[in-house]
């Protein structure tokens, strides 16, 4: 008998996983494929990875001369998607080792296998059954696939990063961070990249303020943006290295499928009740199922990582007495666009139903003398404060390191804090951060760089 | 440097206080001594005086606003030193941020023990003495709200990370509180009865009052005896010496003599000048003669002391009590005014009544209560003469003084009205 049975070793499951051996419970945690699941295998670190790769070439094709690096030929200067892919394996398998080895250093049972849950406290797995006290489903979630009976045309979200030739012409289809992210990247390889929405919100959850940026930044770098207003038919749509969308038709060598993701299926003999095809789960994040909890993306709740495995600590930590809030409100979003955006808190329109009384503190980062040196004057921050108290309700950057400096900002809101003691923490100079203190003082009174 | 004065306990076992006024806006210069604010306590109305010199650079609370002990009163922006900064580093607390805008701040916390003078004499010294005392964890948005709501932050029980008093804590609290009353005033019999009668709520010094006239009806074992004495020979000498004093604007009254008397008195006489502790089983004869005034004012009876009041003269005790008095209406009595009291002098003939049974100002043996003065026919050598009476009312606690005793100390008192030289005399 196991205390904890966890099915599922993505960011939810296995630091659950983990903390669960830390407090002494005897657990088990179930993968049918690889230790880390999709953000480590195919998912954050990859992609991050190609990034890199990504960004060093163009800023080399670009840059390199006008920063004085001299003596590169342009004209033999050429990307290797198969050699990037080929770091972004070795990333991955250093980091997914990682996660094996502290999940067996701090006594977790791994279990390779596909899991199926028999009643609430035992699971089927490998031809036997194993009980538990409790059991955490944190199987994740996939985009529907897009289906298609042409050979090598669609590539699905786990073969993203996988070496082969890539055409000139890229769609990507789907919204939000992850076909943002992938739009932009390949375009910046120089491939001629099209965006297709299938769904009318192009950056779902995002104030409309930086989804409205991002819309701008896509059309200055010449990438085209398309809206299908539906799903997009292979069958019906492509015909000869062209997808028709809406009456254009964009030239077409590879469609990636980056739609919105649905919950992945649960093998189970007992029912659970859902919520728009997602497991159903209550504030505990238990389900309908007494003793049986979802985490990470199964539940809906939200597609990243880092709030998976916060779920995952919640659960974890209250079966063992700890009794803490989590409040998602307060936890940051960020997306891997070029620049990157992030956000966390309100959003404007949010504040606006819910009828606070507040102002926005904005400050460029075309101000601020590091994002000079940088050449990287892209991009805000935004503060949106309530005015009594001068609580901190909401901050929005696009930097392009966002995604880190919005980590300052879930500091803030964790602690409650006020535009005040935002302004009053003193920032190293010169960074991009220094935009929270000035951003602070417009709330306060006047930035002083603006 | 930010100095952070926190409301001292100013009595024995004060726990709060109601701000009656402030003498200081924020940004004011002050100066060590100056008066900050004036506090109504269960024992006293007094001003409390800044223990620094510096500039106001944040007030707490309102007028009328209730204030713990313990609690900020004021911040101040030193004029400091380096010195000053070094010398009282033992003494901090951990500096903790005080409000949103504000600076961080030194705290410094008076003890329990600390009983802040209303002098400015030894007040930087001991200023600085103090317990660990650590402030509420609260969050920027909790603080301002609470301050903002007027909620004592440590009061709420928090329920953030390590009882950090979060926002929602600070709006539950809120609710809380201003529920109460709400319900109260719902209940039909409340809404009757508030047509009928004027509710107000007892200020401190009315429960103070309270409870201590209760401690000393349930302790002390109240004997009274009654006895008229004639004062003629006083008067003379009163009106004779009145005029004589009038260029230095002291008043000798008929009070000054008695004060002078009962002291006198007491010094003949231990156990009315003696005090009772069960508990330890023993007596304690004080040497030292502090008579004690009620006296009527608007707020209510309070008792400023005359000290060593054997050791003064007439014209000195005149003058003291007119200084009382003046403190007194104006509500400017101190705790040092009012402490260390032996023996207790009521009079309220003044306004009007002959005899009383005074209660003992416990856990003093006696009070003496002062009936009015009146002409009544009397028999002198035999013959009807006319009289200037003077009712006397004595009460004591029979427990330390026996009945013998009782009458024989009020003899010594009424031997020297009668016959004011024997205060110069003895």
């Amino acid at each position: 008998m196991y205390d904890l049975i966890i099915i599922g070793s993505g960011p939810a499951g296995y630091v659950a996983a983990i903390r669960a051996a830390q407090l002494g419970m005897k657990i088990a945690i179930i993968e049918k494929d690889r230790i880390g699941g999709m953000c480590l295998n195919w998912g954050c670190i990859p992609s991050k990875s190609i990034l890199e790769s990504v960004k060093l070439y163009n800023k080399i094709q670009k840059d390199a001369l006008r920063y004085g690096v001299e003596g590169i030929d342009k004209s033999a200067l050429s990307f290797n998607w198969d050699k990037a892919v080929l770091r972004a394996d070795q990333n991955v398998k250093k980091l997914t080792q990682g996660i094996e080895f502290l999940l067996k250093k701090n006594g977790a049972e791994i279990i390779n296998a596909s899991a199926k849950i028999i009643d609430k406290n035992t699971v089927s797995v490998e031809n036997r059954t194993i009980n538990a006290k409790n059991i955490i489903i944190a199987i994740g979630s996939t985009s529907p696939m897009i289906e298609s009976e042409i050979e090598n045309l669609v590539i699905e979200p786990m073969d993203v990063f996988k070496p082969r030739i890539l055409p000139d012409n890229i769609i990507i289809v789907g919204e939000g961070p992850v076909a943002i992210e992938l739009t932009q990247a390949f375009s910046l390889m120089g491939k001629k990249v099209s965006m297709v929405l299938e769904k009318d919100n192009f950056m779902p959850l995002a104030d409309t303020y930086l989804s409205n940026y991002m819309q701008a930044k896509l059309k200055k770098d010449r990438i085209k943006l398309f809206d299908n207003k539906g799903d997009v038919s292979i069958k019906d749509d492509y015909k000869d290295g062209v997808l028709r969308v809406g009456g254009e038709e964009i030239p077409c060598g590879l469609i990636i499928n980056a739609r919105h993701r649905k919950a992945n299926s649960l093998s189970s003999d007992i029912e659970f009740e859902l919520e728009n095809d997602y497991i159903k789960v209550d504030e505990n994040f238990e389900t309908s199922v007494e003793g049986i909890y979802a985490i990470g993306d199964v539940n809906g709740k939200s597609h990243f990582a880092h709030i998976a495995s916060a779920e995952g600590l919640f659960v974890v930590n209250r079966l063992n007495g700890v009794n803490e809030k989590i409040d998602l409100s307060k936890i940051p979003m960020n997306m891997y666009s070029q620049p990157e955006a992030a956000q966390i808190g309100q959003t404007e329109s949010k504040l606006k139903e819910m009828g606070v009384d507040y102002k926005i503190s904005e400050f460029p980062l075309s101000a601020n003398g590091k994002a000079i040196t940088e050449n990287s004057g892209e991009g805000f921050i935004r503060i949106l404060s309530e005015n009594k108290y001068g609580e901190v309700l909401g901050v929005q950057i696009i930097a392009n390191n966002a995604t880190d400096m919005i980590n300052e900002a879930a500091a803030y809101m964790q602690l409650e804090s006020t535009v005040y003691d935002i302004a009053k923490t003193v920032h190293t100079h010169p960074t991009i951060s220094e935009v929270f203190m000035e951003a602070g003082f417009e709330a306060v009174d006047h930035a002083i760089h603006k | 440097m930010r100095y952070i004065f926190k409301f001292p306990d100013i009595g024995e076992g004060l726990e709060e206080g109601v701000i009656v006024q402030w003498h200081v806006d924020k940004g004011q210069k002050i100066k060590m001594g100056e008066s900050l604010v004036t506090m109504e306590t269960d024992k006293v109305v007094t001003e409390i005086p800044s223990p620094r010199d510096g500039v106001i650079a944040a007030r707490y609370g309102k007028e009328g606003e209730v204030v713990k002990v313990g609690s900020a009163l004021v911040e101040i922006e030193l004029e400091g030193s380096e010195v000053e900064i070094n010398e009282t580093q033992e003494n901090k607390v951990e500096a903790v941020e005080e409000e949103g805008a504000g600076v961080v701040g030194t705290l410094e916390i008076a003890s329990n023990d600390f009983v802040l003078s209303a002098s400015k004499e030894g007040i930087g010294g001991e200023v600085q003495r103090n317990t660990k005392e650590r402030k509420a964890l609260a969050t920027p948005v909790a603080r301002a709200m609470a301050k903002d709501l007027g909620i004592d932050i440590n009061m709420v029980r928090g329920t953030g990370p390590a009882q950090r008093v979060m926002k929602e804590d600070i709006l539950n609290y809120s609710k809380e509180g201003s529920q109460k009353p709400a319900q109260a005033k719902s209940s039909n019999n409340d809404n009757i009865l508030e047509e009928r009668v004027e509710i107000e709520q007892m200020s401190q010094i009315r429960k103070t009052i309270a409870k201590n006239m209760i401690q000393s009806k349930h302790n002390a074992a109240h004997m009274s005896v009654f006895e008229e004495v004639e004062i003629s020979e006083l008067d003379r000498i009163r009106k004779k010496y009145k005029d004589y004093f009038k260029d230095e604007n002291i008043r000798i009254t008929y009070l000054s003599f008695i004060v002078k008397a009962v002291a006198l008195a007491l010094k003949k006489h231990k156990s009315l000048n003696a005090e009772m502790d069960i508990e330890k089983g023993i007596m304690m004869y004080k040497k030292y003669y502090n008579i004690g005034i009620a006296a009527d004012t608007e707020k209510g009876l309070v008792v400023p002391v005359i000290r060593n009041a054997d050791k003064l003269s007439i014209k000195e005790i005149a003058l003291e009590i007119q200084i009382l008095a003046d403190k007194a209406r104006d509500g400017k009595l101190s705790l040092d005014d009012m402490k260390d009291g032996t023996f207790t002098i009521t009079s309220y003939g003044s306004i009007g009544g002959l005899f009383a049974v005074p209660v003992i100002n416990y856990p003093q043996a006696g009070i003496l209560g002062i009936g009015r003065i009146s002409k009544q026919p009397i028999v002198k050598d035999d013959k009807l003469d006319i009289g200037l009476i003077l009712p006397l009312s004595l009460s004591v606690d029979h427990r330390i003084a026996d009945g013998g005793e009782t009458s024989r100390f009020l003899n010594t008192v009424m031997s020297y009205l009668q016959e004011p030289v024997g205060l110069l005399i003895d």
